[in-house]
């Protein structure tokens, strides 16, 4: 029964500790900083351009970002040592969760997928080689891989003060068997579902420049991650009375970019045309549905429904929609809708819809182009308030 | 649609031109049948916006196989209804469910005989089974497996069954076969990875066994073979070397088209398509492939009336075949290469 003790410590050891640091503390700040130049300069940086993202994203400057979100009158320490379970398909997911925990001042043990992505080994190197410099954070991190849940997830549970468990609504339920001490909360970052909308009429007023960025910010939100992403969208809610026009620019251009980035396999495709097929069958509410190629395939909905968010694509599988305002969708945003991209829309019409309709879903509101970008205020958590506890002093 | 119009044409009897025109005439026949018999088929005709009238097979709309896993379709009421046939299912795999009719399922067996008596002749032969009793497993477990013994059954006599409970040969089954059997033909059927497992790595090469009469069918069990990787060439070779085995027919054939199957030409070792049937071959934007280059193999079938399985695209990858073969067969050939590889989906979604 060796097996189910199989653990790999990429980073740190069996000794794992339960200690805080002051919150963005310089020591963290600097090594965050160090980390990023060395990622980015990196040769393997080249190769793997979420590493180079990831680099970017923990760069000085942003950190700093952070820190004067985190700012407030009242006093902060971190809660403890964190256990992060995080995706089994994202390689590097697995770091922006790290440098949540580290920021906001606590110690980390990271699960990171069992697959042996190269990305994971090349940043878990890079930790382990800067660490050298600092003894403080050396057994604040802990970065282990293993298959079984049971024994390791068990033994982590038991000891952390919080958990962060991304991933879907499967793994969740999987990972909550497992008891944790009173006191320990859990962060799940659980299946959301996003959607996009544009305006019809402001989009075909973009000149041919204007529609290409847009059809690769577009791209760079969906088929980036396969459209499996929390935040990539599955729908596409057209404003306005030109969107025959506007849609079919759009899908054209988007085919464009798909074509000289994305590598479809056959087995997508084949997916992709069985999902066209079991729609037919299955949904009540579809007018027509369209393909460009087999690159983009969208099934154009005649209404909405309450079960909307079930309707999801992979590799390039979209749902349209039509209507004059954005406000007569109201009534379908449950509290799985994650982030609305969108172009051609005032942001305080969006604030509105949101706010003003007091919609039980929708944590994010973005402009097309950074659905994926990782930020401190996520599913509607705000990072640095939820791992961090307030000490009251009078 | 009225099979009677054909039931009495050999397999492989047209030559290219007049196959086409065979087929095309029927198989838009059997588009029109279904579309009147089957309401999702017409649904999924109407969106697909095709119309009915007699077009080329590849202007002919398509189904994805997968979905006989998610839906029940059928072309006939049900009170008709004769048999459910199931695919293999795994856990995370739901199993195909094919609805037949009396009519079907007699016409399935008509056309499977007719292309099996091509290797093995009129007379029922004495038949050795690469695979334990199905007659001793529980019931419910009538799959893919116990379907394709039975149904091939029916061209042996003298059913014998290689292997113990424990999946292993019995070998005082096998001597005593042999020695009854062996001096003339007999007929051997099994799964290919059976056929591997137990004919090629596992059987005692102390005593040489003669199979030397014997003709041996063998298919499916393709996900077992997937890692063993032995090419078709080095099976037969094995084959030959270890038991003295040189009739060696490899099958290929779904469960939504059960009957019009695709034998292994021994000459040029690649699937002939019979007049029942059909292949074509489509690249990942659905695009009708040149001869030669790799894709999903899409098929047709004569056969399915009361179920709407008469074309589809399947996930397997394969290539048609241009050759000048000598064999007597007439009919397209084609070559599978297995199961296109299921993608790794990024993102963080685990659905």
């Amino acid at each position: 029964m060796t097996e189910i003790r199989d653990i790999e410590y990429l980073v740190g050891s069996k000794k794992i500790r339960n200690k805080t640091i002051t919150p963005y503390n310089n020591i963290i700040c600097n090594f965050l900083s160090d980390l990023s130049k060395e990622l980015n300069l990196s040769e393997e940086s080249k190769v793997y351009p979420d590493i180079k993202t990831l680099a970017f994203w923990c760069r000085k400057k942003n950190i700093e970002k952070f820190k004067n979100q985190f700012k407030s009158n009242e006093s902060r320490l971190g809660l403890g040592l964190l256990f992060h379970i995080t995706p089994s398909n994202i390689p590097t997911n697995f770091a922006y969760s790290l440098v949540f925990g580290l920021v906001t001042g606590n110690s980390n043990v990271i699960k990171v997928p069992s697959q042996n992505f190269e990305q994971v080994k090349i940043i878990c190197n890079t930790i382990n080689k800067i660490l050298k410099k600092y003894k403080t954070l050396q057994d604040m991190i802990t970065i282990v891989r293993y298959k079984n849940h049971n024994f390791f997830t068990n033994k982590f549970s038991l000891l952390c003060s919080a958990r962060l468990i991304w991933g879907g609504d499967n793994t969740i339920k999987e990972i909550q068997k497992y008891s944790t001490d009173q006191r320990s909360i859990d962060i799940t970052f659980s299946d959301r579902y996003s959607f996009c909308t544009i305006n019809s009429e402001k989009f075909l007023s973009l000149k041919k420049n204007g529609i290409k960025t847009l059809a690769e910010k577009f791209y760079n939100d969906t088929y980036l991650v396969d459209q499996n992403g929390c935040s990539s969208p599955h729908l596409v809610v057209w404003i306005g009375k030109k969107y025959k026009k506007a849609r079919v620019k759009f899908w054209s251009s988007l085919k464009e970019v798909v074509e000289k980035k994305y590598e479809l396999s056959e087995s997508a495709s084949f997916d992709k045309y069985t999902q066209l097929f079991k729609d037919i069958l299955s949904l009540k509410n579809i007018s027509n549905y369209e393909m460009y190629g087999s690159q983009i395939y969208t099934v154009l909905l005649k209404k909405l429904d309450k079960d909307n968010h079930k309707l999801r694509g992979k590799w390039g599988f979209f749902y349209e929609y039509n209507t004059n305002d954005i406000n007569k969708i109201k009534s379908f945003i449950n509290p799985r809708y994650q982030t609305l991209t969108y172009f051609g829309l005032e942001k305080n019409t969006l604030s509105k819809f949101v706010l003003s309709n007091k919609l039980r879903g929708i944590d994010r509101v973005v402009p097309i182009g950074q659905a994926l970008d990782m930020n401190f205020f996520w599913d509607g958590y705000d990072i640095n308030k939820i791992l961090t506890r307030v000490v009251e002093i009078r | 649609m009225n099979f009677k119009n054909f039931q009495n044409l050999e397999p492989f009897e047209f030559n290219i031109e007049k196959k086409k025109q065979f087929f095309q005439k029927h198989i838009n026949q059997l588009v029109k049948h279904h579309y009147n018999q089957s309401q999702q088929y017409k649904k999924l005709l109407n969106f697909l916006k095709f119309k009915i009238k007699n077009v080329e097979i590849s202007k002919l709309p398509f189904l994805p196989v997968k979905l006989f896993k998610y839906y029940d379709l059928k072309s006939v009421q049900d009170k008709n209804l004769f048999k459910t046939m199931m695919s293999s299912g795994t856990s995370q795999n739901l199993p195909s469910k094919i609805y037949l009719d009396k009519e079907n399922a007699f016409n399935q067996v008509k056309v499977l005989s007719k292309i099996i008596k091509t290797i093995l002749g009129h007379q029922r032969l004495p038949m050795l089974i690469i695979d334990a009793n199905i007659n001793k497993v529980d019931r419910n477990m009538f799959s893919a497996k116990t379907a394709a013994i039975k149904g091939f059954s029916i061209f042996g006599s003298n059913h014998t069954y290689l292997l113990n409970d424990k999946d292993e040969i019995d070998y005082k089954i096998l001597e005593s076969f042999l020695s009854k059997y062996g001096k003339q033909s007999f007929f051997i059927f099994g799964f290919t990875s059976n056929i591997y497992e137990h004919l090629i790595k596992n059987i005692s090469t102390k005593n040489k066994y003669n199979f030397e009469k014997g003709i041996l069918l063998h298919g499916g069990g393709w996900k077992k073979m997937e890692n063993i990787k032995i090419s078709n060439k080095m099976f037969k070779k094995k084959l030959n070397m270890n038991i003295n085995l040189y009739h060696i027919f490899n099958y290929y054939g779904l469960v939504e088209q059960t009957g019009s199957i695709f034998l292994e030409c021994p000459k040029c070792n690649c699937f002939v398509v019979s007049i029942f049937s059909d292949v074509l071959i489509r690249d990942k934007d659905l695009n009708i492939v040149e001869n030669g280059k790799k894709g999903m193999i899409q098929l047709f079938s004569l056969l399915p009336t009361s179920y709407p399985g008469h074309i589809i695209l399947t996930e397997d990858i394969g290539e048609i075949v241009d050759n000048d073969c000598t064999c007597s067969h007439r009919g397209k050939r084609f070559k599978v290469h297995g199961r296109s590889k299921t993608s790794e989906i990024r993102g963080c979604s685990d659905i």
